[in-house]
């Protein structure tokens, strides 16, 4: 640049005083730096870090919503709204709450008497495994306030761990379930849960 | 000055670019992030953090934290498994498929599901293995891990990204890694281990370089020969059996700030799957 600044003549060039192979070099610099922008910047997505390269292939690496995502995020709802009753272990606690684990209600073959017991709350006595249990303060209905997807994920984990064994409860069922409930009591034991029908 | 002009134009040119690319740049790539939504539920991320937690956040910067440890995982790549999570109806047909894909399965029952068939393949090799035993009626899945050095040596699940400093201010990155990183300590370190570690580190790592930050504690006689309800429970041998040792407010405040750096849920500009149980305790 100092040639074009400048004003002097005895300071004026005539030929370039930058070699050419510099001059290529440059370009060839330029052009691999392009090259690795394309291939890394993501395109200045805000939500594309590396190693991922594009938009395109952090979508590919989603992990799908299926069962083992619910699952886990079940635990997780489970531990913080059941698990200080009915235990982290689903082995129930004396006084407090039946077990979860073997539990004919948990395993049964449909769902609506579990999506109705947290929405609604449960008093009185309830028969688990052949032996009636009584707790003085029943179950609040501790999951009227949880989103659809939340008191299913929490469903398809205690039907699925500790030894249970039953289908999946999706959020539309859960859904389904409550509309058809609207207002209502506490249920009141093992006699009100048998009229509701599986 | 004849050529104050193109001079003016060099350093306005010079300070300019590097103010786009630094500021503007920056903030218009990350500036409105905002709460996100974990992967696969309905839970928000990140939450604001709790009042003596935000103190916290000072405390560190005031004892210089920052110094020595790092709050950012990096990550250099992702794998996938492929889970078999259930065989559908007919067994022989998956066990069939098996045999060609994964010989070492082929003998498979279904007591023994889930079972993870492989691991750490590509995306496109775990595709196309859960299509093959999708086809044959079995309920496959791909689970999504993230990988690194940092992540192998348990400093987090998933690199970090930027939710992960939203309510940061400043944010305390660091730069140098005399200690491990902290991008996840809470879900490593439970609030009394925490303490502990503060007052005195080589009671919790015995080769730690961590110098003890005791000026944060109050070392007093105990009361009746009993421990306050604040007091630490530290193992036998760090202070005479009839003293017992209390946090300040400031030791308080930054153990509760570093409980609540828990980088371990999947967010979708950093996706992994997690596993049922609980990754956080298993690394």
């Amino acid at each position: 640049m100092n040639h074009d600044l400048s004003n002097s003549k005895s300071q004026t060039s005539t030929h370039l005083t930058v070699p050419i192979w510099i001059i290529a070099l440059m370009l060839t610099l330029i052009f691999l730096g392009g090259v690795y922008f394309d291939h890394h910047s993501g395109w200045f997505d805000a939500k594309v870090y590396g190693p991922y390269q594009s938009a395109g292939q952090l979508a590919a690496y989603q992990p799908l919503s299926g069962e083992a995502a619910i699952v886990a995020h079940g635990k997780q709802v489970y531990e913080i709204n059941c698990g200080t009753c009915h235990g982290p272990d689903g082995m129930g606690m004396p006084g407090k709450a039946p077990p979860l684990a073997g539990s004919e209600w948990v395993n049964a073959k449909g769902f609506h008497r579990l999506v109705e017991i947290p929405q609604l709350g449960l008093n009185g006595t309830i028969t688990v495994k052949g032996q009636p249990m009584n707790f003085p303060t029943g179950m609040a209905a501790v999951g009227s306030a949880m989103s659809d997807a939340d008191l299913a994920a929490i469903l398809t984990y205690i039907r699925a761990s500790w030894g249970n064994n039953a289908d999946a409860v999706t959020a539309d069922d859960v859904k389904a379930v409550r509309a058809s409930v609207g207002g209502h009591h506490a249920i009141d034991g093992d006699v009100e849960l048998k009229t509701i029908p599986e | 000055m004849k050529s104050s002009f193109p001079i003016f134009l060099a350093v306005f040119v010079a300070l300019g670019a590097s103010f786009g690319g630094f500021v503007v740049g920056g903030i218009s790539q990350l500036g409105t992030e905002k709460q996100t939504t974990v992967l696969n539920s309905t839970d928000t991320y990140p939450l604001q953090r709790t009042g003596d937690a935000t103190l916290g956040l000072q405390v560190y910067r005031a004892q210089g934290c920052a110094a020595c440890h790092t709050t950012q995982v990096r990550q250099d790549g992702m794998t996938c498994d492929v889970v078999l999570m259930g065989a559908g109806k007919n067994l022989r047909a998956v066990q069939k498929v098996l045999g060609e894909i994964a010989p070492a399965d082929k003998d498979l029952a279904t007591n023994q599901l889930p079972k993870t068939i492989f691991s750490g393949v590509t995306k496109e090799v775990a595709g196309d293995n859960s299509d093959k035993l999708t086809g044959a009626g079995a309920k496959a899945e791909i689970h999504i891990n993230a990988t690194g050095a940092d992540i192998s040596r348990g400093w987090g699940i998933r690199q970090s990204v930027a939710e992960d400093f939203l309510w940061d201010y400043p944010v305390q990155l660091g730069s140098l890694r005399a200690g491990p990183d902290l991008a996840n300590v809470g879900a490593r370190y439970t609030m009394n281990l925490q303490l502990q570690h503060l007052y005195a580190p080589q009671s919790v790592d015995k080769n730690s370089a961590m110098p003890p930050f005791k000026y944060l504690f109050v070392v007093r006689k105990k009361i009746n020969g009993e421990l306050s309800p604040d007091a630490l429970s530290l193992p036998k041998g760090i202070v005479p059996d009839d003293s017992e040792v209390i946090p300040t407010d400031d030791a308080k405040n930054l153990a509760a700030y570093l409980v609540s750096l828990r980088a371990d849920v999947p967010l979708y500009d950093a996706p992994f799957t997690p596993t049922v149980s609980a990754p956080a305790e298993k690394k």
